[in-house]
């Protein structure tokens, strides 16, 4: 289903971004290979991949900072690289590599990023200083690597926005600030703007999006919402039991057992864990840790090869 | 055994390693420039009647005592040569240790690069002696270019020998100058600043001192280096001064990195406001205020130096009343000494423009830092768009120019002013410094036009400013062909005051500027951007 070009940009039904078939050379390297992403408006969107899958060129390519070889592009009803200050108006953005100027304090960061956006909302700038702990007196220099990425946060989420383009948002920041940063996008979607979320960690899509795409070496290799792809969130289970858990592979959800002196681990589809934990409880669980499966474990399991190449 | 020295060795292996480009090309230009300039002068001096004239003429003058000091024994070939190369070599040398020393200690550690490393088995003092180790190897290389190309020359040998180790002494000197600015300051551009300063300190004291022939010299590296008197009586104790300053310099390094912590210096930063002033919401306010520290530093020091040329023209008349051979030379009247007053201002105004265009070179090459360093990215994702980025780099560093260049003006005639009293001259001698601009523009726009086209190689709008050093230092020595000269736009500017201001050149050049501008824009608008 192709949206007309000449939609109104206000118009609902236009989606937020709209990438088909990008294709974006550096070189040699093809970073963006065919890629095809789209984004309604009021949904946060996961973007997921590991390092080096193309994710920041996308948003790249969205913010007009780089331009398509090939394959047409629409943000917001605009053309990204022709409509660029146009449309970022109404978007708000936090950089993959925070740089922030190291002369300027924080709190002349966030005003300064927010004015040449057209404005920033005084209360909630105050409120996310807040929320985020953050000192705006101090030099960018002296910052730290959590502190820097609070600083584009705050200048991020003081705006009010359409689209957000939250590139990897919460890398460097404690899981307080985790947590308060996952409330905050909550909050910008009950107020209707579409966020744009990428992660290589699946718990924090998992947490907060609605639907995911999973991005590798340059193409989407898995779209959809979390419903549909709950086959690919698997959590792995260790545990140790007082008789052997043999009849574990039995249970529905249950992949791949494995034994080794008393010890049992397997993988569990998110929606069979209960029916799991259950069925484990009968053999008298000593110990037991459970994690959710890693980005690169998916991949693994679901290509059978080596992200990394 | 891990002492405070501990991979040293390791690190002046990876120094080596990433100038594996730098330091060859900063040896083979500076050592080619001096090496041409050596070859090129006795040809041209090649009977005693010439260099009796250059001693009687161009080696007591008082440009020549301003830009090269006095050297000894100006009346033999050696110490012509040695005059006519000291300019370059001097400050050539100095600009080398400075940049490669402060790029691999304080911007290393302000980079975050240094963290790294320390924290592998490397001593606390490592990173310095690297540094110094470099620099020392980097000076004593010019040097021994130095000293061979006056040997290839057939220059005397006692007097080649002492001219090159003067001139490596006073790059060490320089060595131990950077690694402490490396230390005081938190940032590299400080410490540039801090260290650059110096340079300009030593190289305006000497020649000041010299002209007035007073004990000012003594008061500068660059004066103890000249007074070990290379093809004179050669005097090593002036060696051994520069030698235990250098010794006493890295003490204090090396008592600064054992007294702070580690990426802090002495010129730490203080908190500051909470709030943006209104002034800095915009890509100009912005930009502005990111030069801030380098439009005040920049305009401290060519007050300075304009305050202090400014006010050793009243002493010209008076070194031509002592000096028999000029008075001959030229007549002694009144339209003698102006057209030595002139002679004068027109190498200060030109030689005061060729230092401007590294201000704008560094001014405009900022666009492509901040594009480097990420920092664009943010700007343009917001409404700005790429040609009001651009725009405000090119109205900074264009009014930056024009402001600093009325500052020169205003220093001389306020210096001039001051010593004799006049102040009839000032709109004159304001005007003269501005009929340069066009020319420092040029070069400027050459940079915005790389950033736009060509952002991998910014760094070539450095042999720009090399190139019209280069030329108005060396031009005339060398008697270039006017094919090469014509490459620099300063040549083809009327020599204000000695000729009337045409509008001719001046205009063209407005109109290269102009298009130079919009090529680089045409460049930058269409091309990805981000870190390269």
């Amino acid at each position: 289903m192709v949206e007309a070009r000449e939609d109104v940009c206000h118009d609902a039904r236009v989606r937020a971004i709209e990438l088909r078939d990008i294709v974006k050379t550096f070189g040699e390297v093809r970073a963006l290979d065919g890629l095809y992403l789209t984004v309604e408006p009021g949904e946060v969107h996961g973007f997921l991949g590991p390092n080096g899958a193309g994710k920041s060129t996308a948003i790249r390519v969205l913010l007009g900072l780089l331009k398509a070889d090939s394959g047409s592009a629409t943000m917001l009803g605009g053309d990204p690289w022709r409509d660029a200050a146009e449309l970022h108006r109404r978007v708000a953005y936090v950089p993959g590599d925070v740089a922030l100027w190291p002369n300027l304090t924080g709190g002349e960061v966030i005003d300064v990023l927010g004015r040449m956006r057209g404005g920033l909302d005084e209360g909630r700038r105050a409120e996310m200083l807040d929320r985020f702990e953050l000192d705006p007196r101090k030099k960018a220099r002296t910052y730290s690597k959590g502190n820097r990425q609070k600083v584009a946060l705050v200048a991020a989420l003081s705006a009010r926005a359409d689209l957000y383009l939250l590139d990897e948002p919460t890398s460097g920041l404690d899981p307080l600030m985790e947590a308060e940063f996952q409330r905050a996008v909550l909050e910008l979607k009950s107020a209707g703007a579409t966020v744009l979320l990428s992660s290589h960690i699946l718990a924090e899509a998992e947490a907060l999006a609605d639907r995911i795409s999973i991005i590798r070496a340059g193409r989407v290799v898995q779209s959809g919402t979390l419903a549909e792809l709950r086959h690919l969130t698997r959590t792995t289970v260790i545990a140790d039991t007082a008789t052997p858990a043999t009849g574990i592979g039995e249970v529905d959800g249950v992949h791949n057992p494995q034994f080794l002196d008393g010890r049992v681990t397997f993988d569990v589809d998110s929606d069979h864990l209960d029916a799991a934990v259950r069925a484990l409880a009968a053999f008298g669980v000593r110990s037991l840790a459970a994690h959710p499966p890693t980005l690169e474990e998916l991949f693994l399991r679901q290509y059978g090869e080596d992200v990394t190449t | 055994m891990s002492s405070p020295l501990t991979g040293t060795r390791h690190l002046l292996r990876l120094v080596l390693r990433r100038d594996r480009f730098r330091l060859p090309l900063w040896v083979v230009g500076l050592g080619g420039m001096i090496t041409a300039s050596a070859l090129a002068v006795p040809p041209i001096y090649d009977s005693p009647e010439k260099i009796a004239g250059y001693a009687s003429a161009v080696g007591t003058s008082p440009v020549s005592y301003l830009m090269s000091g006095r050297q000894a024994a100006i009346d033999t070939i050696g110490g012509i040569v040695a005059n006519e190369i000291s300019q370059v070599a001097q400050l050539g040398i100095c600009l080398m240790v400075m940049f490669l020393v402060v790029r691999h200690t304080r911007a290393e550690e302000e980079s975050g690069r240094a963290e790294l490393v320390r924290s592998a088995v490397v001593g606390r003092h490592a990173a310095t002696l690297a540094g110094l180790l470099y620099g020392v190897g980097a000076a004593v290389l010019i040097g021994a270019i130095t000293t061979t190309s006056m040997l290839a020359t057939g220059l005397d040998g006692a007097g080649s020998v002492t001219y090159g180790v003067g001139l490596t002494l006073l790059g060490l000197c320089y060595v131990a100058i950077s690694l402490v600015a490396a230390q005081l300051s938190v940032s590299a551009r400080g410490a540039l600043g801090l260290a650059g300063a110096m340079i300009a300190i030593g190289y305006v004291v000497r020649g000041v001192g010299a002209m007035q022939d007073s004990a000012l010299v003594w008061a500068s590296p660059f004066g103890w280096a000249q007074r070990m008197d290379a093809f004179g009586e050669e005097q090593w104790w002036p060696a051994l001064l520069l030698v235990t300053v250098t010794a006493a310099l890295l003490a204090l390094a090396a008592w600064l990195t054992v007294h702070r912590d580690f990426g802090g210096g002495l010129l730490q930063s203080r908190p500051g406001q909470p709030r943006a002033s209104r002034f800095l919401g915009t890509p100009i306010g912005l930009t502005l205020r990111m030069q801030r520290g380098l439009l005040i530093g920049w305009a401290i020091g060519l007050t300075a130096l304009g305050l202090l040329y400014g006010a050793v023209i009243p002493t010209i008349p008076d070194l031509v009343a002592s000096n028999p051979d000029i008075a001959r030379a030229i007549g002694v009247s009144a339209d003698a000494e102006q057209a030595l007053i002139d002679a004068f201002l027109r190498y200060i105004f030109v030689f005061m423009a060729v230092i401007l265009t590294a201000f704008a070179v560094t001014s405009v090459l900022r666009l492509h830092g901040e594009e480097e360093s990420g920092r664009t990215e943010a700007i343009l994702a917001t409404r700005v768009t790429r040609t009001s980025w651009v725009r405000a780099a090119v109205v900074v560093t264009g009014l930056g120019t024009l402001l600093l260049s009325l500052l020169m003006g205003l220093g001389l005639a306020a210096g001039y002013g001051l010593g004799m009293g006049e102040w009839d001259r000032v709109a004159e001698q304001v005007g003269g410094q501005l009929s340069y601009v066009p020319g420092v523009l040029v070069v400027a726009a050459l940079a915005v036009a790389i950033v736009g086209l060509w952002p991998r190689r910014s760094a070539f709008a450095w042999i720009a400013v090399a190139f019209v050093f280069f030329q108005v230092m060396l031009g005339e020595t060398l008697r270039l062909p006017d094919l090469v000269d014509g490459v620099s736009p300063f040549w083809h500017l009327s020599e204000v005051p000695v000729e009337p201001l045409e509008a001719l050149p001046a205009l063209t050049e407005l109109g290269i500027v102009t298009v130079l501008v919009m090529l680089g824009l045409w460049g930058y608008r269409r091309r990805d951007l981000g870190r390269s």
